[in-house]
Parts: C-alpha cells; sequence; structure tokens
C-alpha cells in the first residue's frame, strides 16, 4: 500500500482526493465527502486539545500537523483537571479528550456541540460496543457503569438528552480505551494474582495502592470488596447512598489496618510507586505497566477472574467552534481514528477505536501481539524506542475480545455523585 | 565546648538543606539508562541535554519563558507599586494603617484561598484566565506586600536632608526623586527585585487554579511529577537551581556593587 | 494649588497598591464568602443562600479530623522551624566573628530557597523510599533488617518536607533580631556576672521575640493551607484543610470549598491577631 498522509491527500486536490477518500473510508451508506475544507484557510488555525497524559503526546501532535497543516496545541492535565475545564472554562480548549463517565456531568454544562457522525469518515468501523452497544455476546454487553454506549449518543443537535438508540448525533468520538486490572511485581508477590479480591490480602499490608480519582477508584473498590465477599451491590455502576456507606466504611477499615501504601491520581504516579517498589500491588492502567517494564521492571497485568474495569476515553468539540475551526476540529477527529494514533498508542497497550485502521499502521508481528494475543515474533519495541516485551511474551490478559469482551464495569457517574465525592474524600482523609 | 556543639548543630542543618538536593544532582547526571531511584547506574549528561529536546509531554522551555517573563513583570510592577505607597506612608493619611493592615493580611491569607477565590471571580464573572491577567494578580498578592514592608523599612532609615537639600538646591519633585532617591533606594530595589522574581518564579499554590490554558514552569514541573519518569525531572531540578543561584550571584554582585558607591 | 497637591499627594501615589489589593485579595476573598452559601450539584453552582456547606462541615467527623491534623502539622512544624532557627542564628550572630564569613554562612542558607520548592520535595524521595539511599545505608549497616516504611508517605515524611520548605521563613527574621541586638548590652550583662545562660534567657530571648513572632506569622500561614507537600511527601493518604480544600475543587464542589476556605480564614487570623499581639510589626521594619 502506498504510503500518502492525509496533507498530501489534501494537497492532491478534489478529484484524487475524493476519489482516494472514497476508496480507503468509504462506505455504502456513508459516502465519504470530498475534503470539503479549505486548505488555505484552515492552516491558519490553531487547534487547543486537553487531555490527559495519555494521549496529549508530543509526537502526536507533530504528527498530525504535518498531516494536517494546521497547529495544535496540547495540554497535559490530570483525569480531575481535564473534567473540571471541560465544565468551568469552556474557553480553553477547541477540542476535549475525555472520559465517558465525565459526560453525565460534562453536557448538561453545554460546553459542548453535538458531532455529526455522517461527517466521521470511520465511524462505522469504531468498536461495536461504543457504537452499538453490542459484542459478540460477550459481558462487555451488560457491564455496570457508565458504559459509552448510554451516553453516546444525544436525541438530537441541540439536545442535552441522552439517546439510549443511536442517533446521528454523537457525544464524543471514540479514541483510545482499555480493560484495567490489577499490576503487580512478580519477583516481589510471591503468588499469581487472580482475584481482585487479594488487593485486600494481609500478605500485601503497606504494600497496596488504589486510584484517587472517585469515579474510577470506586469502581475498583467495589470490585474489590464483592470478590472478598464483605458486600453485595444491587448495581455497582450506580450504587445506593446506603452502599456508599458501606463501602467507604470497609474501606477506611483497611486504610487504617495499613493495607494502602500510598493513592494516586495520574497514571505516571502509578509506574513511579510500582518501579521504585513503594507499592507490590495495585489498580493500574495498562500503558503503566508497560512503562514500567520499559525501565527493565518486570510487572504483570493480571487477568482476574472477576473480569476488567473498564475506561473509554473520546473527543468532544467545544460549543464554541465554528467555521474553519470547526472544519479542522473534524479533519483532525478523521486524522486521530484514520490509524497512524491508533498504531502508536496501541504499541503502548491502548486499543483504538478503529482497531482495523491501526492494523494497516501496524507491522503483522505487533498486530498478532498488541490485539491478538499471540506469543511475540520479534521484541516489541514502544513508540519511544524502548523494547517492552521479548521474543515469546505473551500480552497478559490475551487478545482484544478476551480483555474488552470480559469488561464487567465501567468507570462511573452515578446518580449519588456529590454523596459518593464527599464519601470518597473522607476516606482518602480518613 | 557550646560552640563547637553549634558548629555541629549547623552543619548538621546544611546537611539536612543540602542533602535531598546533592541526591539529585547526583541523579540528573547519569547516561541514558540512568532511573528515578539509587543506585546511579552510569554517569552522563544524557538527562541534562533530554531538558532541551522535546518532552514527550508537555514542554519545559515554554514554561520556562513564561515564568520568567510573569517575574520580571511582577517585579517591575511591584517596584513601582511599593515604591509609590511607601513613599506615601512618609506622609501621614487618612486610611495608611488600613492600607497597611491590607498589606499583611495579603501575606497572611493562605494562598490556597487566593487561588480559589480569584478562579472564582473570573468564573463568575466570565472572564477567562490567564497567566499574564489573573497569574499576575495573584502574584502580586503575594509579591507585592514583602517589597512594599521592606521599602517601608528602607524609608524609615532614610535621611530626609538630602531631598531638602536638594529642594532648595531648586530640583523639582520627579528631579529629586530620580537625582536624590532613586540612587540612594537602588541597591535595596536589585533586592526586591531579586526577592519578588524568586516569589513569583517559584510560586505554585496561588497560581494553580488561575494560570489559565498555559502553565507556568511549577505548574507544569508539578504536572512533570506525574507525568515524566525519567531522570530528565532532577535535570531539570539541577538547571534550575543552577539558574537560581546564578540569578543570586549577579544580583549579589550588583548589590555589593551599588552600595559601595 | 501646590497645597491641595501636597495633600492629596499621599492618596494618588497608594492608589496602585490599594487597587492591587483590592481586585486581586478583598474582591476574591468577598466572593469566597458569597459563593460557600451557594448550592451546588455534579457540575455547576447556583447562587442561594444556605448553611448547608458549613452544616455539612461542623457535622462531619472527618472535617474535625482534618483540621485536627492540620493543627499537628502546624505545631510539630513551627516548633521545629523555631528549635532550628535558633541555634543556627544565634550561631551566626553571635559565634561568627568575620562579618564576610557570616555573610557567606547566611547566604549557604539561603540558596535551597531560591529554588523550586517542587523540585526540593521530589528530591526526597529517592533518599527516604523504601528502596532510597537512607534505607540502604541502615540495612547495610544492619541497623534494621527490613525497609524503614515511615521514612516516606507519612506525616514524618509530611513534616520534614516542610519544615525544609519553609524553616527559611523562621531563621531570617529571627537573625534579623540577633543582629540588632546591641552588644554592648552583652558585655554589660556578663560584667555584672551573669551567666552565659541568664544572657540568653534574660538579653537574648526577650529581644529576639519580634523575629520569632513575624516568622512563626509566615511559618504558620504557610502551613496552614499547605496541599502540595501533604500530597507529595503523604502520598495521597493524608490529610489537611489545604489539601480537602483542593481535592472539593478538583470535584467541582467549589461551595463546600469556598466554606472550608472561610473557617481556615478565620482560624489563620484568629492566630495570626493571637502573635500579632507578641508583636507590634510596624517597629521591626
Amino acid at each position: 500500500m502506498p504510503k500518502f498522509t492525509r496533507r498530501r491527500l489534501l494537497q492532491t486536490g478534489l478529484a484524487t482526493g475524493a476519489a482516494l477518500a472514497t476508496a480507503r473510508c468509504g462506505t455504502p451508506n456513508n459516502p465519504a465527502p470530498g475534503p470539503e475544507v479549505n486548505t488555505n484557510s484552515i492552516k491558519d488555525v490553531t487547534l487547543r486539545f486537553i487531555g490527559t497524559g495519555v494521549a496529549q503526546i508530543n509526537d502526536i501532535r507533530d504528527k498530525a500537523q504535518e498531516d494536517l497543516g494546521f497547529k495544535i496545541e496540547l495540554k497535559a492535565l490530570s483525569t480531575e483537571e481535564n473534567n473540571q475545564i471541560a465544565i468551568t472554562q469552556p474557553g480553553q480548549y477547541d477540542m476535549f479528550d475525555g472520559e465517558y463517565f465525565s459526560l453525565p456531568l460534562v453536557i448538561p454544562s453545554g460546553n459542548l456541540q453535538a458531532i455529526d457522525v455522517k461527517r466521521i469518515k470511520s465511524f462505522d468501523k469504531i468498536a461495536s460496543f461504543f457504537t452499538t452497544g453490542d459484542f459478540n455476546g460477550l459481558p462487555v454487553e451488560t457491564a455496570q457503569g457508565t458504559a459509552p454506549i448510554k451516553v453516546m449518543y444525544l436525541s438530537d443537535q441541540n439536545s442535552s438528552e441522552f439517546s439510549a438508540t443511536p442517533t446521528d448525533w454523537a457525544t464524543l468520538i471514540p479514541f483510545q480505551y482499555n480493560a484495567d486490572t490489577l499490576g503487580y511485581r512478580p519477583d516481589l508477590v510471591d503468588k499469581e494474582i487472580t482475584s481482585w479480591a487479594d488487593l485486600f490480602d494481609p500478605a500485601f499490608n503497606g504494600k497496596t495502592s488504589i486510584l484517587d480519582i472517585p469515579s474510577i477508584g470506586i469502581m475498583d473498590a467495589a470490585l474489590v470488596v464483592e470478590a472478598a465477599g464483605l458486600m453485595t451491590f444491587g448495581d455497582k455502576g450506580n450504587m445506593t447512598r446506603e452502599e456508599i456507606d458501606q463501602i467507604t466504611e470497609i474501606l477506611i477499615e483497611k486504610k487504617r489496618e495499613g493495607q494502602f501504601r500510598a493513592f494516586w491520581k495520574t497514571f505516571d504516579e502509578s509506574v513511579n510507586l510500582m518501579s521504585s517498589g513503594e507499592v507490590v500491588l495495585q489498580s493500574m492502567w495498562s500503558p503503566a505497566v508497560t512503562a514500567v517494564k520499559a525501565q527493565g521492571i518486570e510487572c504483570v497485568y493480571a487477568p482476574l477472574k472477576e473480569g476488567y474495569r473498564a475506561w473509554g476515553g473520546g473527543i468532544g468539540m467545544s460549543a464554541a467552534l465554528e467555521g474553519a475551526k470547526l472544519d479542522a476540529a473534524y479533519a483532525y477527529m478523521d486524522w486521530l481514528l484514520d490509524g497512524w494514533v491508533g498504531a502508536f498508542l496501541g504499541r503502548q497497550g491502548y486499543y483504538s477505536a478503529v482497531p482495523e485502521n491501526a492494523k494497516k499502521f501496524m507491522s503483522a508481528e505487533e498486530w498478532d501481539f498488541w490485539y491478538e494475543g499471540k506469543p511475540a515474533a520479534v521484541d516489541m519495541v514502544d513508540p519511544f524506542g524502548k523494547t517492552l516485551e521479548k521474543a515469546g511474551a505473551v500480552r497478559d490478559g490475551g487478545s482484544f475480545e478476551e480483555r474488552m469482551g470480559n469488561v464487567v464495569v465501567w468507570n462511573s457517574t452515578m446518580d449519588e455523585q456529590v454523596y459518593l465525592v464527599q464519601k470518597w474524600n473522607e476516606f482518602i482523609a480518613a | 565546648m557550646i560552640k563547637l556543639l553549634l558548629t555541629a548543630f549547623f552543619a548538621l542543618f546544611v546537611l539536612f538543606l543540602y542533602g535531598p538536593m546533592l541526591a539529585i544532582f547526583t541523579l540528573s547526571l547519569q547516561g541514558p539508562d540512568g532511573a528515578l531511584t539509587f543506585p546511579v547506574r552510569s554517569f552522563g549528561f544524557y538527562w541534562l541535554g533530554q531538558v532541551f529536546q522535546e518532552q514527550r509531554v508537555g514542554s519545559f522551555v515554554e514554561s520556562f519563558q513564561r515564568s520568567l517573563w510573569l517575574g520580571l513583570a511582577v517585579v517591575a510592577i511591584a517596584i513601582i507599586v511599593s515604591v509609590m505607597a511607601s513613599m506615601a506612608f512618609r506622609a501621614r493619611f487618612k486610611g495608611s494603617l488600613a492600607l497597611f493592615y491590607l498589606t499583611i493580611s495579603s501575606l497572611v491569607v493562605p494562598g490556597v484561598l487566593i487561588s480559589l477565590g480569584i478562579g472564582i471571580t473570573f468564573q463568575v464573572l466570565d472572564i477567562q484566565t490567564n497567566w499574564f491577567s489573573s497569574g499576575l494578580g495573584a502574584h502580586l498578592t503575594w509579591t507585592v506586600p514583602f517589597a512594599f514592608l521592606i521599602m517601608l523599612g528602607v524609608f524609615n532609615r532614610f535621611n530626609p536632608y538630602y531631598e531638602e537639600a536638594a529642594r532648595d538646591l531648586g530640583a523639582g519633585e520627579v528631579r529629586t526623586f530620580q537625582e536624590v532617591v532613586l540612587p540612594l533606594i537602588l541597591p535595596s530595589l536589585i533586592g526586591i527585585a531579586l526577592l519578588g522574581f524568586t516569589l513569583s518564579y517559584d510560586e505554585f499554590i496561588r497560581t494553580s487554579l488561575v494560570s489559565g490554558q498555559y502553565n507556568t514552569l511549577p505548574l507544569e514541573i508539578f504536572g512533570m511529577t506525574t507525568n515524566v519518569t525519567s531522570p530528565a525531572l532532577y535535570a531539570l531540578g539541577t538547571l534550575t537551581t543552577l539558574f537560581s543561584v546564578t540569578m543570586i550571584a549577579v544580583g549579589f554582585g550588583a548589590y555589593k556593587s551599588l552600595s559601595r558607591q | 494649588m501646590y497645597k491641595s497637591w501636597k495633600v492629596l499627594q499621599p492618596y494618588l501615589l497608594a492608589t496602585p497598591q490599594t487597587l492591587i489589593f483590592l481586585m486581586f485579595l478583598v474582591f476574591p476573598i468577598l466572593m469566597i464568602f458569597v459563593v460557600s452559601f451557594w448550592q451546588f450539584n455534579g457540575y455547576a453552582m447556583t447562587p442561594a443562600f444556605t448553611f448547608e456547606n458549613y452544616v455539612n462541615i461542623f457535622s462531619s467527623q472527618v472535617s474535625l479530623a482534618t483540621y485536627l491534623n492540620t493543627f499537628k502539622y502546624v505545631t510539630l512544624v513551627w516548633g521545629l522551624c523555631v528549635a532550628i532557627a535558633l541555634p543556627v542564628s544565634y550561631y551566626l550572630a553571635f559565634c561568627i566573628k568575620r562579618e564576610s564569613i557570616r555573610v557567606l554562612l547566611f547566604l549557604l542558607c539561603t540558596i535551597p530557597f531560591w529554588t523550586s520548592n517542587i523540585i526540593r520535595m521530589i528530591s526526597w524521595i529517592p533518599l527516604l523510599g523504601r528502596e532510597g539511599l537512607v534505607n540502604q545505608a541502615l540495612l547495610n549497616l544492619n541497623l534494621v533488617q527490613q525497609p524503614v516504611e515511615w521514612l516516606l508517605y507519612s506525616d514524618f515524611a509530611i513534616v520534614l518536607g516542610m519544615v525544609h520548605l519553609y524553616n527559611f521563613f523562621m531563621i531570617a527574621p529571627v537573625f534579623n533580631s540577633m543582629m540588632r541586638i546591641d552588644r554592648t548590652l552583652i558585655t554589660a550583662a556578663r560584667d555584672m556576672g551573669a551567666s552565659g545562660f541568664e544572657v540568653l534567657k534574660e538579653i537574648i530571648l526577650p529581644l529576639t521575640a519580634p523575629g520569632m513572632a513575624i516568622g512563626s506569622i509566615f511559618v504558620v500561614t504557610l502551613t496552614m493551607g499547605e496541599y502540595v507537600t501533604v500530597r507529595l511527601m503523604g502520598g495521597g493518604q493524608a490529610a489537611s484543610i489545604g489539601k480537602l480544600i483542593s481535592t472539593q475543587i478538583g470535584s467541582l464542589q467549589y461551595p463546600l470549598a469556598a466554606a472550608n476556605a472561610v473557617i481556615l480564614l478565620l482560624f489563620t487570623l484568629v492566630m495570626v491577631t493571637g502573635i500579632l499581639r507578641v508583636v507590634d510589626i510596624q517597629k521591626e521594619l
């Protein structure tokens, strides 16, 4: 396949551009429009893009600027600050890379505009649990919590009501996501970790950690206490006040017993905790595990029998975008789904919204390792040139379908969100 | 005997002050295989160079420039404002005590209130926060009081005869200030500039909610502590320390030569 | 004409500074006060007049514990800063005879103060961590069998970090006060047969008190609202009012954060007024 960039594509002119685009991205019911954007005015555009450290990577920006011709400014934030700015400082960003669980709070603020899915070229190729909620009949279809499909669509362009069924108006365009679980240091933990309950194992007293973001931490905690048989929930993704009281009580008790070494808020904090040996078992994000491995330290991302907790990140557009900036934003979203970024993030262990596009930019060996769960045929190297896995290694948890299919909860915003945050803060401060 | 004990105590204190910094200096002078913790794997300047390279996330260079400009602006404003106000305090005027306590309270109010307050104000008034507007304001609440208190002290010890003499010789207000007052207070102004610059350059809590879309250096570093997992962070510490020491040396030299005149 | 200019002059000169404080200090704090009576949900705050936020704070066991914890940090940090500042300043002011050496040593104490606070804090981690230098040394010397855990991510680490950051604010004014003590006073006391201890108790300490008071104001106010050290050195596990406020801000509970900020401000002002009774700042400049 000839190597061409989207910028060259734009430059090649309308006719060829349209032809190429149709050939690559067109689907029968979604004929790809030609590059309707005016290349001259779009060049003057600067898009301000906020998000967490996951995708606010300078290499991605450089490549995007080269391919698209306009400027992109990044700002890497913690998950909390990211949501905070999305809600309270709409003037500070043009595009928002946020998690689906933030939407029940962000959408009512009116700071995002609905995304016309007809303008997103690869929309129909996006992993189906985002767009339709189905996924081969696997557990993820009934996962609890703020599953993306619950907040994926708005009932109308100007509505702030979520639609239970697909419409043409999306809140976020999925970007990258993963199934999270516990990570541990096999050199410092002398058994195989198979259950969320192991986080409360007295053997690891003072050597575990949990993440201090209420909407995410509470889900990990719920999986742990449920697996340990300490309590049961009606719906983990939407707890009642009594359930929140009970779980914080258990957590506070464990904290008093000294079970936790520290709490972390951003994924690199978890990397530092793990690689410095302060913590040997903790809830972790996949790239954090790869980052620990990149330092030459063994780290396992344990497949647990209870299943995974998933998160999904997507791109939203500021309500203030219009004209050339709006065109640029759509062009940027297309570019993000186009595969280069998917492959870039894939090499760190994230999944791309459109796996088949990412596949085009990955080597067959990489694809087999990261998505198919097959043993690495060659050494696996991350985008920054560090070797993560020697040939022969297998991805923890197996293939894309095995991992994402076994998601049992998503990060959640609950009806009792205000109360949850208050109780969570009490746990952290206790 | 007591003197010996005190010397030992002082030495321990200096060790306490510098120990951790020496640790990061050492860790920043590593080769590419260096890590965040001891032992040192190899010696090299790799990470010092990395600071100026593009980072994986964020940028030290741009945020350093912002902090530099912000620091200079803060110093300029703080000096002008505090010299004016402290000149006013040489005469009695109504409300002077109120202004004095207002200044003191600006020092005393915990930084998080300034940050939260300015943040909320801008939000409620629907104005964008920015490092050069709300950020500048937040820094002024921290630097102006220092500048003002130092200037009050300077004018307390200031001999008004020089000015009277100048006026007797027919110099106007402006000329008196330029040719008599200014040269006399110049060394103190350099001191204020140094102090004010450092206070602003290092300020974190007051800036944290009001820097807007772009980070100042301390905010960027704080972001880095959670986003960077390489000794580049320590290298940055080494470089900013060297930068500060150079600033002190230059400022101190200027102070010495000026006060000798 | 000239007369009225003379009368107006101080007001004009004082205007810019007053305006700065009105804009960036008084008005924002009034806003905090107003907002502390507002209501909020997960994403927005709405103007209202409710005491709910205050009721929430005063009825919660945890916020009470958090306030107590903050006072614990303040007391410990303040006490340690005084305990360090007195001997260090005394050594510099009275034991060093040569002026140039004194200046040099004083500069030595100030240099770390000029570098980034955040960097100074994270520089403790390679020293105090489970695999840090201190633990390695202790293990090698066979003083302990297991790495000592309370060195990092503990109250100890938090207090250590804050003392490291803020001791300068105590040393500078105390040193300044000591340098101003009239040396002939001490000589006279000695001639009259006073012991070293008596000189310390009757002359040096009383005359250093104003410096200590100013230093205390700095240390107390800096520690009261502190949250960065608490977060970084406490491993996210420890609580202080500053951290509580910042967590509440992080989860968009501005009115609750504002209510806490108002209470924090009241406590701080009470403490500072208490200290100000001891010293007349205007005299000390």
